[in-house]
């Protein structure tokens, strides 16, 4: 019965355990803290001393209540992409009210289904991994209530049979329990919790894919964090990530890691297009050069581009370990002209935008270490080698939104710029043209970091009026934004002068660990600039956003949990490199590992038997007639095996039939020898339908047998009386007494026979 | 007791979970999301286990019936059953044992539930049923199965042992005072002189004194004449002797019986009054018989005692009404001197016997049942 009573608190925590997870895929924290609390008021008022319910009429009428709720919340707001949230929501009130319900065993499924049904979605709002791991504790748990609550469901079934039939009342039920029931429970629980898990594994990674994962990241989560778009109609409150990403080892020339005086850009994505439709930033997929390349797996440098000149003096080395994001983006310093890693990966360079992205041909995690050769200032000769003919520069540069520019213009006149080359120079002059574009983009960045704007990741104020570009209503309403709409404003502001330029997404190092002399790289460490041409094969980054308010970002929320995030981090890495972004390509790497290395495997073994057999028909000289001895040899084993395994077979069977095991196992077989006799003759009466309970002693069943059947009694009392010599009086068998026996036994066959 | 067949049943519960497991797949493949895979992937293996875990669990399962007491109708037949596991480390868990292809006599009152049989252990469950009509039933089979560990599926082990139960005909309390009337203080009595010294109150005879005699019993009148101590000693008591005679000489169908009226139930009925007549005599300490006449039914002397009343109701029991009547068939005259109880399903019929006796009739059962208020039952 201590059994039976373990199912309440079990269903209850992991009623508990459901609203925790679905608060924390919809990370609201009055969610978790009220919808807990309010079950675990239920547990004191329903459990309690006083053990009190609520009453069907009010549960229901509340139910009717948040039902009505629910309707008009999403009548009103009609905002059906968050139809998940609102489902979720709904169930886990239902789930509260229904705790405060009475505990009956279809209570308890239907809250079991309740929290199974808040479960999923979560599971369609996030794949995070704090929401994954207490889905799997969910999981786990839902598997030892759902067998807890089959026996309390059997018991209440067994115990409901036994209704009052007129004066007819039916005896109580007796719980019949084994011996040890507890601990078995709970071996049988833990084995299938751990079979399901393995299978779940093997579900998983044979489940056909037709694409790419979504890498972890739900579209409607507003975390810091790198992205290959920008997307700058989302005005929500961007909360400002700690979660530590990878860390950058910066080396100058001599091999020595130090810190450098201006943060570090590190590129991951080239935007160039922006839809003024869409207000969106993109990346234009028109390079058809790009080169793919495999890196070696010793950790050694391949050169990104042919012919690159001697690099020797002035080459930085920027060493990249990933610690928890799973991207097949490589981030580089501008520019890389060659790449290592610690294993050998497949990676594509496009030499228009100067990315490296892994195209996954090898690996379902994604790089755990790389290093990148760079030129801070590279030379043309570099630039030239690594990009040719690609990119070229163009003349006729715009941007598609209309009304820019004169408000370029005005800015162009506050950031009073002197002494600048006229078009007319430009044009006399080509070369004067690159100087032009650089003194403009410094000093219009330096004229947006002058105070006029103001940096904040908080955009729910920053509304936009129909048709009003959010370029627009930054740089002449608004003034205030993050990063993206500062570097959007650069470059559209830069382009409507006719200056080539670009937005560049990625990371910017700040963060210095002076004991471990890296540079660490967060979520908010995520960063958009620009990128001006500066040349035939050149391009600079400017950075309108204010210095200061990256090291502000850095140094908010600074914690001591930070010390320890990379534990976490680390297992959340696993997670989403494992995990979350297992996709097709990954499946058919698994696939083609596998296949290769069985094949491998198979040959190799194979070999080796053909290797040790030759050796031996060497050393016996045994010629033609090998096959054949090793053909006999084969069987023979075989054969003993066979014997082996039949006779233990038998003797453990003997055992336990003849109640011999508790004896020590020496003793135990000695005497299963000489009692084998006893267990034939318990298989033929059981044949013969007169089984020999457990409890009752083989005299007993002496006379059960004589009952039915005379002649099969007398037979089986003298086998009986030569068990009890050898199994108590320490007797044994000679070879007459087999004899005997045996005879006893065909007697006994005989009987049982004739008796049918 | 190896089980004959083995079945595995999809119930209700496995089917929701089927849907379940389809719209949690649906979902997977519409958004790409490996999260919900490897939920759909964790509930299609549950659903393996849980065929896995039922079937080792009952593997190794040995069940076997002992055989059911007789039973008797108003009154619940426990059927007990013994579980054992021969698995070496496969426990098993949420057994149930269930009768199969019940017949129409006897209907489940309460199943018998097996909490846990661990590797090795030998347990035993009962279960309840109730009989509802007299006679010889069969039951073909019973079953064992478990829905552990999720009630996804069920996993039957079917045990094709027939056994038969016998059903005595119920019992009706009657009352008390019937046969007090009708045998002892009575014309026809029934009493008779004992032939053994006892107890009782009557003269038997007189003998030589002994030391340790009562004062009480000495013979003072054959003091006084032969100045020898004798003692009275007095004849054992005897109880009242009661002969049931149940009259089924005619056939079902030819009773005279008035319109609504199923006649098979009047036979019955005659049956159970002949049945709580001697249930009451049994209670009263006096001596009964039972003659059947129309059935090949062999008389049963005058006894009393519990293994006659079992013995009585056993014959009861066991009549079969469907046999062919012997329409002549009557009581012989016997030297037995004994209240005789005619009990007639339809009308009296004063031809069935030379000797007189009292007469019952089906219809009576209610008017003689003890009131509910005097403590019969329903």
């Amino acid at each position: 019965m201590t059994l039976l009573r373990q199912h309440r608190i079990a269903a209850f925590l992991l009623v508990l355990l459901s609203i925790a997870a679905f608060a924390t895929s919809q990370k609201d924290l009055v969610l978790l803290v009220s919808g807990g609390a309010f079950a675990v008021l239920s547990w004191y008022v329903t459990e309690g001393p006083r053990g009190r319910t609520l009453p069907a009429l009010v549960s229901n009428s509340l139910i009717l209540v948040l039902l009505a709720w629910t309707l008009v919340s999403v009548l009103s707001e009609l905002d059906l992409t968050d139809s998940t949230a609102v489902l979720g929501r709904f169930l886990l009130w239902l789930l509260v009210i229904k705790l405060f319900s009475a505990r009956t065993v279809y209570e308890d499924r239907q809250r079991l289904t309740l929290a199974m049904m808040l479960v999923v979605c979560g599971c369609l709002e996030t794949v995070e991994f704090i929401f994954a791991a207490l889905v799997f504790l969910f999981l786990a748990l839902s598997i030892w209530t759902a067998m807890l609550w089959r026996l309390q469901a059997s018991y209440e079934a067994a115990r409901a049979s036994r209704r009052r039939d007129g004066a007819l009342l039916p005896p109580p039920l007796e719980v019949s329990v084994g011996r040890r029931v507890l601990p078995q429970f709970r071996r049988v629980a833990v084995a299938s919790i751990l079979a399901i898990f393995v299978g779940s594994v093997l579900g998983f990674t044979l489940f056909p894919r037709f694409g790419e994962s979504r890498g972890g990241r739900t579209d409607s989560e507003s975390v810091s964090g790198f992205s290959d778009r920008v997307d700058l109609l989302t005005n929500e409150r961007i909360n400002e990530s700690r979660r530590e990403l990878f860390t950058l080892r910066w080396l100058d020339p001599a091999g020595e890691a130090l810190r450098s005086n201006r943060p570090i850009y590190l590129r991951g994505a080239v935007l160039d297009r922006y839809d003024p439709v869409t207000h969106r930033w993109e990346a234009l997929r028109t390079s058809n050069a790009i080169r793919a390349m495999r890196t070696p797996r010793d950790s050694k440098f391949v050169a990104l581009g042919p012919g690159i000149p001697d690099t020797t003096g002035g080459v930085w080395t920027a060493e990249i370990t990933m610690r928890s994001l799973a991207t097949s983006v490589l981030f580089t310093v501008y520019a890389p002209f060659a790449v290592a890693t610690d294993e050998s990966y497949s990676v594509a360079f496009d030499p228009a935008t100067l990315l490296l992205r892994d195209v996954g041909t090898d690996h379902v995690g994604r790089y755990w270490w790389y290093a990148l050769r760079v030129q801070p200032q590279p030379s043309p000769q570099m630039m030239e080698s690594l990009q040719g003919s690609i990119d070229p520069p163009r003349s006729n540069v715009s941007f598609p939104v209309a009304g820019l520019e004169p408000i370029a213009r005005g800015i162009l006149k506050e950031a009073s710029l002197a002494g600048l080359p006229t078009a007319q120079d430009v044009r006399d002059d080509p070369s004067l043209r690159w100087m032009r574009n650089r003194e403009t983009a410094r000093a219009i960045a330096g004229w947006m970091r002058g105070g006029r704007f103001q940096y904040t990741t908080d955009l729910t104020e920053f509304r936009v009026e129909r048709d009003e570009d959010p370029i627009l209503a930054f740089l002449e309403r608004h003034r205030f934004g993050h990063c993206e709409y500062f570097a959007s404003g650069l470059v559209a502001v830069l382009r409507t002068l006719g200056i080539e330029s670009r937005l560049v997404t990625g990371f910017v190092a700040i963060e210095y660990d002076d004991a471990l002399e890296q540079y660490i790289l967060r979520e908010s460490n995520a960063h958009a600039w620009a990128e001006v041409r500066t040349g035939d094969h050149q391009w600079t980054a400017f950075d309108p956003t204010p210095e200061e308010s990256l090291v502000q970002i850095s140094e908010r929320n600074r914690s001591f949990v930070d010390r320890f995030r990379w534990i976490y981090d680390r297992v959340e890495f696993l997670w989403n490199s494992r995990v979350v972004a297992y996709d097709s390509a990954a499946q058919a790497t698994i696939a083609d590992r596998v296949q290769s290395e069985w094949r491998t495997a198979a040959r190799s073994g194979y070999d080796a038997f053909r290797a040790e057999m030759r050796a031996l028909v060497e050393r016996f000289s045994l010629g033609r007639a090998a096959l054949f001895w090793f053909g006999a040899i084969g069987l023979a084993i075989i054969a003993a095996f066979a014997a082996w395994f039949v006779a233990r077979r038998h003797s453990l069977q003997t055992q336990r039939r003849a109640g011999l095991s508790s004896l020590p196992p020496q003793e135990a077989r000695m005497i299963a020898r000489d009692v084998a006799f006893f267990a034939d003759a318990l298989d033929l009466l059981e044949r013969a339908g007169i089984p020999k309970p457990a409890p009752r002693t083989p005299r007993e069943h002496v006379q059960t047998v004589a009952n039915r059947a005379h002649a099969a009694g007398v037979a089986f009392e003298r086998l009986v009386e030569r068990f009890y010599q050898v199994r108590y009086g320490g007797h044994r068998q000679s070879n007459s007494d087999r004899e005997e026996t045996r005879d006893a036994l065909d007697r006994l066959k005989s009987a049982l026979l004739s008796g049918r | 007791m190896h089980a004959s067949r083995r079945r595995t049943n999809f119930g209700s519960v496995g089917f929701v979970y089927c849907v379940a497991v389809v719209v949690v797949a649906l979902a997977s493949v519409n958004r790409p999301n490996n999260l919900l895979v490897w939920i759909f992937a964790a509930m299609l293996v549950a659903l393996l286990v849980s065929g896995v875990v039922s079937g080792a669990m009952l593997l190794r399962l040995r069940a076997h019936r002992i055989e059911p007491r007789r039973a008797r109708v108003g009154e619940l037949l426990v059927i007990r059953y013994t579980l054992e596991n021969t698995a070496r480390f496969m426990p098993a868990f949420d057994l149930h044992v269930e009768e199969r292809g019940l017949p129409l006599g006897l209907v489940a009152a309460g199943e018998a539930w097996v909490l846990h049989c661990g590797p090795g252990d030998t347990v035993h469950a009962e279960a309840v049923l109730r009989p509802s009509r007299r006679g010889l039933h069969r039951l073909p089979s019973f079953e064992v199965w478990s829905s552990f560990p999720f009630g996804l599926l069920r996993k039957r082990l079917i045990f094709e042992r027939p056994s038969d139960v016998l059903v005595e005909p119920e019992v009706v309390p009657l009352l008390p005072t019937l046969l007090a009337r009708v045998a002892r203080g009575g014309l026809m009595g029934g009493v008779r002189a004992s032939v053994e010294v006892g107890g009782g109150e009557d003269f038997f005879g007189v003998r030589e004194y002994r030391s340790g005699d009562s004062v009480r019993n000495i013979a003072w009148k054959r003091l006084a004449g032969t100045d020898q101590l004798a003692t009275i000693e007095r004849s054992r008591a005897v109880p009242p002797r009661v002969r049931v005679v149940l009259d089924l000489r005619r056939a079902t169908d030819a009773l005279r019986v008035t319109g609504g009226v199923d006649p098979r139930t009047l036979e019955e009925d005659a049956i159970t009054l002949a049945a709580s007549l001697m249930a009451l005599a049994d209670r009263q300490g006096d001596e009964f018989g039972l003659t059947v006449l129309g059935l090949e039914v062999a008389a049963i002397p005058l006894r009393r005692g519990h293994f006659h009343r079992a013995k009585v109701l056993a014959a009861l029991a066991a009549i079969d009404l469907d046999q062919p009547r012997d329409a002549s068939a009557s009581l012989r005259d016997s030297a037995e001197r004994a209240t005789i109880l005619f009990v007639h399903p339809d009308r009296a019929d004063t031809t069935v016997a030379p000797s007189v006796g009292w007469n019952f009739t089906a219809s009576q059962l209610a008017t003689l049942r003890l009131p509910l208020e005097r403590g019969g039952n329903a």
